[in-house]
């Protein structure tokens, strides 16, 4: 299988204005009905991919991450510890079925791979 | 690649040596008022030369103050290394902090053991008394603490704390472990 994004997360110190800037700006809607309380950014478009915000830590800035879809996400996370990353959080299923762990790349970049249900 | 000022130093030591075959690394060292074994491990990369020494230096050998500044620029974005290291040792300082600042982490490692919990984080908001962010905050931080594991949609497995106090003892002990990790994984050399 190929390993495509399947979604960009906005990881923010300040979720409610992030939320109000981009749905204000480009029309997104902000859907936080689900276990996790997660807002779901649904863009309106089948073109692209659709994103989500998630609350960042007091000390971390605020950046976008990606999600890379994977087949299996411990053997992903092994490729990819191979390869130099670190492993931030292991792999972690979420309370709808999702799999995922995030990682630093090399560079410190972080990103997620990911196995929808 | 940048230019390096260990580098210039080498080529100011050869020019010095074409003009004059007995000139010593000592001398040379006391040129730039150092000492020879500093300046060996410099010259061979083993050490690396802070910025106020490059400036020093730079200003016996009378550099340029244009070639001076771009040799300090260099070093700083060699030091990007050394940079990322202490970015994550802040993370990991502030981590403990927040794992020590409130007790929304070991709320959340509790319910997770009733009979009666949610793997539902504005469930969990509720019994908390913290807003849903407050417990993903804090869900994230205990996921990446390895203080919690949730290895499937009902399995929440949290650490062996039996109190707040030993989940405590037991966070700053997984704190003081990525630390370590982080020190260990980006060792840089000397910094003069």
């Amino acid at each position: 299988m190929p390993n495509p994004v399947l979604q960009f997360q906005i990881i923010s110190k300040d979720p409610d204005q992030a939320a109000a800037f981009y749905s204000s700006l480009f029309g997104w809607k902000i859907n936080s009905q689900n276990p996790l309380g997660y807002r779901r950014i649904e863009t309106g478009s089948a073109e692209g991919i659709q994103g989500g915000i998630w609350p960042a830590p007091p000390q971390a800035p605020t950046f976008a991450q990606l999600f890379i879809g994977v087949d299996d996400v411990r053997e992903a996370v092994a490729s990819a510890e191979k390869l130099g990353a670190k492993l931030l959080i292991p792999p972690t299923v979420l309370p709808e079925g999702d799999e995922m762990a995030v990682l630093h790349d090399p560079q410190g970049m972080p990103f997620a791979v990911w196995k929808r249900q | 690649m940048h230019a390096r000022f260990s580098d210039r130093l080498q080529r100011e030591f050869q020019q010095r040596r074409a003009k004059n075959r007995r000139y010593s690394l000592r001398a040379f060292a006391a040129a730039l008022g150092t000492d020879h074994s500093t300046l060996s491990q410099v010259l061979r990369n083993r050490r690396r030369v802070s910025v106020i020494r490059i400036r020093a230096w730079a200003k016996r050998l009378q550099i340029d103050p244009e070639e001076t500044a771009a040799y300090v620029i260099a070093e700083q974005l060699i030091d990007d290394q050394a940079l990322r290291r202490d970015t994550e040792l802040r993370h990991w300082s502030a981590e403990a902090a927040a794992v020590l600042a409130g007790r929304t982490h070991w709320e959340i490692v509790r319910w997770s053991r009733t009979p009666e919990f949610r793997p539902d984080c504005r469930w969990i908001a509720e019994r908390t008394g913290a807003t849903t962010d407050e417990v993903n905050v804090a869900l994230a931080r205990l996921l990446r603490l390895g203080l919690l594991e949730i290895r499937g949609k009902d399995a929440w497995c949290a650490c062996p704390a039996e109190n707040e106090k030993e989940f405590r003892r037991l966070a700053l002990a997984r704190v003081r472990q990525r630390k370590s990790d982080a020190q260990s994984r980006t060792a840089i050399p000397n910094h003069l």
